[in-house]
């Protein structure tokens, strides 16, 4: 625990950009972190440029294809109201994108701050923060979302809004935990004692030294966020139809599963390949990231 | 690792032999029936939901029953019954020396005291005897039914579900006043083939063979009605004859079973209907062009040709074919999204421009792609459909408390008469789950609907149902969309199946066995 402080304690000496050099540096020595790079770099590209890459409109129904088997008519065969499942796939990379950008974005938002509050102001506002986080967190995350999503009524928002609402506790313990340790350290009780002032500190020195904790969270996160979104949308309170969505895709497709496989297997890979993808990625960053792990230069 | 793989070899052996023990059980006294659909109650005084008559219509008898495998009436717990010249008055003439299975005898009384139950707690299957003014005991054996007015397809009411006649000694459980309803919601208490042994919520149900029937007993030991809510579960289970009988498959799925050893697919054309309801009584839904615009943006031919794979046929008018009444003439929707914008833009909605809401159940799989064919229709004029996803219970609870815009349906018709397709569709004292499912109202359809019921002349009768054909089709009162063929899925072992065009989900349990 010492040991961590006082290494802590050298990150402030670092420029932001020097570190970030480090990092580039330090996933590019890793393949996996490649991979995972690669992975994601496809995913956004595929997101960004989804009305050039697909081949058919994700909606347009050809009843008379339907259930057509992989051809090179439709690369990832037709679903059960004759869809293109490889263009409806390509615009479900939209979707996971938003859900996870939007959900972590916003947890990192919500979380960072009350945690980081929680953590310097102390007293009655952190108990009342961390006691309302561990309400949040003595439930399955699963059927919490459920629950609100099932509250809400069933649309892509409200899951966001659901996951979100569940997520944020993470973050904010994270957040307050990096803030209790920075607060003790010699050079911010120096800076204390030169008489810089609260809101000057929290600021220049307290939030810079909590991100790297929360971009290894958010990114070891993202595949969990994604697969969360997925399953609330197989169960039935996500996206609702015509959307494109990856989780609610399986859904439909598993009943065809026996005579159509292709229907529930291509948003299944396109879900494992993500998933994959963000979870190499945020282990890697984790190892670069993260101190306590860091190998000596 | 090796700590793990063998955790799961383990645990995959541990699966093997318990489904081996279960399929080791099935015994052949024993029909295992697998239902996609659940159910809410036994009491035939409550039900309106075929699942549930699956259930509840063989733990009874009723004064008439249908022949089997027709549409003819023959004597059930009367022997014989005659009709007043005046068509006012019906006597049935009672079976003796019968007992219901908890020892009460069956007698006029009795029967009487199904209609006080019936009438005192008004529920939707109070409508099917919506005709019968009172019910009068003449003697033991001999009970008088008085008509408020004729009404021709009456008899055979009395051979539907909601005929189904129930033990004066269910009110040794009235609690408050509810007629025994709490406590027969999950027992029977009928003088039927079977009874009701077990009812495990979301699992079973399971009716056990009664021992002292009066007629020829079933030759089943018992009959278990699994739950299996998923319709690629259920195949799997038939294929693996674990389960020996069910529905609903989809037709991709029994498309794909045709062919398959030791599996029969039975299909016979049927009067159920796949159709539509709009509430009139919803903004938007309320202008008939609305919904004259809806009926043309419909891709028909999409739905029956390819989604159906043709085993069904584009409805004309509310009145199926093979029923007498149908008019082969009646204007029959087709797709045209021209005409469709047109009606919108007289409406006063150019170019659509509104939100409309549309509900169907996974219990019938066919609803979900039927709902995107006609949101892609809709989306065609503009009209933006959202497709909601409900329980089975509590579609049909928004269904009767008209909390809905648009909700996917089905109608099998209890008896062959057409009235089961106008006087339940169209008549405005029957909103909701009665049968008037779109909230219509219409008072020169409701003298009509009236009429028909009561009209002795066929020829003015024809011409009263041509009438209300017509009217329902411009009034746009459904989206009507197809009259489906019968389809279920059986073991080859399972014997003595005969198809009633008139229980459909109904199968014959008491003359149905397995030969292995």
């Amino acid at each position: 625990m010492h040991l961590s402080i006082l290494e802590s304690g050298t990150e402030e000496k670092r420029s932001p950009n020097s570190e970030w050099r480090r990092v580039v540096r330090g996933l590019r020595k890793s393949p996996l972190a490649v991979l995972g790079s690669v992975i994601i770099g496809i995913l956004i590209a595929m997101a960004i440029f989804a009305p050039f890459l697909a081949p058919y409109s994700p909606t347009k129904m050809r009843l008379s294809e339907r259930l057509s088997p992989p051809s090179s008519r439709h690369i990832f065969g037709t679903d059960d109201v004759g869809r293109d499942i490889l263009s409806r796939v390509i615009y479900g990379s939209r979707i996971s994108l938003r859900i996870c950008t939007v959900v972590v974005g916003l947890t990192i938002g919500i979380g960072t701050i009350l945690g980081v509050t929680a953590g310097y102001l102390g007293g009655w506002v952190d108990e009342l923060i961390m006691r309302i986080s561990d309400v949040f967190l003595a439930f399955p995350a699963l059927i919490l979302a459920m629950a609100i999503a099932a509250a809400l009524g069933p649309s892509l928002d409200n899951v966001i809004l659901a996951m979100v609402v569940i997520w944020w506790p993470r973050y904010a313990r994270v957040a307050r935990g990096q803030v209790l340790v920075l607060r003790e350290i010699d050079y911010m009780v120096a800076a204390k004692a030169l008489g810089v002032s609260g809101c000057r500190t929290f600021i220049h020195h307290i939030l810079p030294n909590c991100i790297s904790p929360i971009i290894i969270q958010a990114t070891l996160d993202l595949g969990e966020v994604l697969l969360t979104a997925a399953t609330l949308s197989f169960i039935g309170f996500g996206a609702q139809p015509p959307t494109p969505e990856w989780g609610a895709m399986i859904s439909l497709g598993r009943n065809y599963l026996r005579d159509n496989w292709w229907y529930a297997t291509f948003p299944g890979l396109a879900i494992l390949v993500t998933v994959m993808g963000f979870n190499l990625l945020g282990d890697a960053a984790r190892d670069v990231l993260d101190p306590r792990l860091r190998r000596s230069p | 690792m090796l700590r793990r793989s063998l955790l799961v070899m383990l645990s995959v052996a541990l699966v093997a032999a318990f489904s081996l023990t279960v399929l080791a059980s099935s015994e052949d006294g024993v029909l295992v029936f697998g239902a996609t659909g659940e159910l809410r109650t036994l009491d035939p005084h409550v039900s309106v939901d075929n699942n549930a008559w699956r259930a509840i219509y063989y733990c009874y008898d009723r004064l008439v029953e249908f022949k089997l495998g027709t549409t003819e009436l023959v004597p059930g717990l009367a022997t014989s019954w005659d009709i007043a010249d005046d068509g006012l008055t019906y006597t049935f003439h009672l079976r003796e020396g019968i007992k219901f299975i908890d020892g009460t005898p069956f007698n006029a009384e009795a029967v009487k005291f199904n209609f006080d139950r019936l009438f005192a707690m008004g529920l939707a299957p109070a409508g099917t005897f919506g005709f019968v003014d009172k019910v009068e005991v003449v003697d033991d054996y001999a009970v008088n039914f008085v008509l408020k007015e004729a009404f021709i397809p009456g008899i055979s009411s009395f051979a539907t579900d909601q005929g189904c006649i129930v033990s004066p000694g269910v009110m040794e459980h009235d609690v408050a006043g509810d007629w025994g309803q709490d406590w027969l919601a999950e027992h029977s208490a009928g003088t039927g083939p079977f009874f009701v042994d077990e009812w495990t919520h979301g699992v079973r149900v399971v009716l056990a063979r009664n021992d002292s029937y009066w007629g020829e007993p079933a030759k089943l030991e018992k009959v278990s009605i699994r739950y299996i809510p998923e319709a690629a579960d259920l195949r799997m289970l038939l294929e693996t004859g674990e389960v020996d009988i069910g529905e609903k498959l989809t037709v991709d799925q029994i498309e794909a079973m045709k062919g398959t050893s030791g599996i029969t697919v039975f299909e016979a054309p049927s009067f159920c209907c796949h159709y539509v309801y709009m509430n009139c009584q919803r903004p938007y839904l309320n202008d008939v062009r609305v919904r004259q615009a809806i009926s043309y943006a419909v891709n028909y031919d999409g739905i029956i040709n390819d989604l159906w794979r043709g085993t069904a046929t584009q409805m004309r008018g509310p009145i199926p074919v093979g029923l007498v009444g149908h008019d082969e003439n009646v204007f029959q929707y087709q797709q045209d999204l021209e005409k469709a914008r047109e009606l919108l833009a007289d409406a006063g909605y150019p170019g659509g421009g509104f939100t409309l809401k549309i509900m169907h159940a996974p219990v019938i799989p066919e609803w979900r792609p039927m709902a995107l064919v006609i949101q892609e229709g809709l989306a065609e004029i503009g009209i933006k459909l959202e497709i909601e996803s409900y329980a089975w219970a509590t579609l049909r609870d928004k269904l009767n408390t008209g909390d809905f815009d648009m909700s996917h349906g089905y109608w099998t018709p209890d008896y062959a008469d057409a009235d089961m397709f106008t006087w339940y569709w169209f008549y405005s004292q029957n909103w909701g789950l009665a049968g008037n499912r779109s909230w219509y109202k219409n008072v020169v359809m409701d003298k009509l609907v009236t009429q028909s019921r009561i009209e002795v002349d066929p020829d003015k009768r024809l011409a009263l149902f041509q009438g209300i054909q017509w009217i329902s089709v411009g009034d746009a009162a459904y989206l009507y969309l197809l009259q489906a063929n019968y389809q279920i899925v059986m073991r080859d072992w399972v014997k003595g199946y005969v198809y009633n065009p008139m229980l459909l989900n109904m199968p014959n349990f008491p003359g149905m066995y397995i030969e292995k």
